[in-house]
């Protein structure tokens, strides 16, 4: 499952061609079923959430851009973001970003959205920087899509103290990938 | 943040929810108010795609599972037995109208807009040339063409209204026939507007109602015979 081969089918596919998305998704739905079954943990809804998923492909696949995203981690992403909002919709969780923070504020580094590039560092090496169990709460938010409060419970520390871990754990890795 | 209060567009703040948003730990809410922010905010949005692309080689923890057959054909059955979402109602008057406002923006722009008029009334004879408006699909490369299609001469002009397509990359344009594979019209010239002569083989086969799409390629077009760029233009050709 070549990178190139995939996007050539998603470019295919920003075409309307049919043929390409049915070969897009024999080769894709296994990986993204395998996503939507971990998360959701239910096969019915991870079935609904696929379809979901690659109606999302067909509408948008004339905005994948070859070069700026691996092809594969650009689709995981349309089905890890699928699923784990239909996870929140199916049990809320609290919401953790404050009020008072004003998300309408432009950024202040305007330099910023230049430095996106391929970072040198893998994640995984940055990863094992971290404490052992800060690394495993960071993986398993990722994975299984958990909330503050799952990834608490599973660890035994207080709420608060989870979102302090994955914060700084967030930051760390930022600096990690940036060295 | 709750416990740190931290100054809005604190860049490190931003960060940290841009990985919250990535990772999924966040609420329905809380998720909603990031895309809200990503869609007007460049550079937040740099920092969700940034730590999408730093996370996603734990991917590799997931198993795939082939899913059952009846999947496909339920999506199938929801995507193609949609109406086409592509056909444009506004009118080719309109259309020219919007154009030539624009066109008023450069002299030589007026220019083309003279030819192509001309072209336009003087095939009246003849019978109508096709013509297709081929906007862009949000992906914020800002490209819309106008395409005309003279049935008797095969010639098929494309004007650009507003170009910024990248320099080293070719501009290819397409013929869709429902679920055909998609037919390689030609690659438009580099400066970005002019005529392709289109094969006698496929001259035929653009109709009305026949889909025109440009696709961003690498220079000299698509290597492989399909489009491999995005499509950044879209239309359907009408009378």
């Amino acid at each position: 499952m070549a990178d190139k081969e995939i996007s050539a089918l998603l470019g295919r596919v920003a075409l309307a061609d049919r043929d390409a998305f049915a070969s897009l998704y024999r080769q894709t739905s296994p990986k993204l079923f395998g996503i939507c079954v971990r998360i959701l943990k239910d096969r019915g809804e991870a079935e609904e959430a696929l379809q979901e998923v690659y109606v999302k492909i067909w509408y948008r696949a004339d905005r994948f851009l070859a070069g700026e995203a691996a092809p594969m981690s650009w689709l995981a992403a349309i089905a890890r973001n699928q699923a784990i909002d239909r996870l929140r919709a199916r049990k809320p969780v609290a919401n953790a970003i404050d009020e008072a923070y004003d998300l309408a504020d432009p950024a202040l580094d305007p330099e910023r959205s230049a430095m996106i590039r391929s970072e040198g560092r893998r994640i995984e090496a940055c990863l094992e920087e971290l404490e052992a169990d800060r690394a495993e709460a960071v993986r398993r938010a990722y994975v299984e899509g958990l909330s503050y409060q799952e990834l608490a419970e599973i660890f035994a520390v207080p709420l608060n103290t989870m979102r302090t871990w994955l914060r700084r754990s967030l930051l760390k890795l930022r600096e990690c990938m940036e060295r | 943040m709750t416990t740190q209060k931290p100054e809005s567009g604190d860049s490190r703040s931003d960060e940290v929810i841009a990985g919250e948003y990535v990772l999924g730990v966040l609420s329905a809410e809380d998720r909603r108010q990031v895309e809200a922010r990503m869609a007007t905010d460049r550079n937040f949005a740099a920092m969700v795609v940034r730590w999408q692309s730093n996370l996603a080689s734990i991917d590799l923890a997931y198993e795939p599972v082939a899913p059952p057959p009846h999947v496909f054909a339920a999506i199938e059955s929801r995507v193609f037995e949609s109406p086409a979402s592509t056909g444009r109602s506004a009118s080719l008057w309109n259309s020219l109208s919007f154009w030539r406002s624009l066109a008023f923006a450069s002299l030589a722009a007026v220019a083309v807009l003279g030819i192509s008029m001309l072209e336009l009334f003087s095939a009246g004879q003849g019978g109508k040339p096709l013509v297709a408006e081929l906007q862009g699909q949000g992906n914020g490369l800002g490209l819309a063409l106008v395409a005309q299609f003279d049935t008797g001469s095969g010639r098929l002009r494309v004007t650009p209204v507003a170009a910024r397509q990248t320099e080293e990359k070719s501009l290819e344009l397409w013929l869709i026939k429902g679920s055909d594979p998609a037919i390689s019209l030609g690659v438009l010239p580099q400066s970005g507007e002019g005529e392709i002569l289109v094969r006698p083989a496929v001259r035929s086969k653009i109709t009305e109602g026949s889909t025109l799409a440009v696709s961003l390629e690498p220079l000299g077009g698509s290597p492989t015979g399909s489009a491999t760029g995005p499509v950044i233009a879209l239309g359907t050709t009408r009378r």
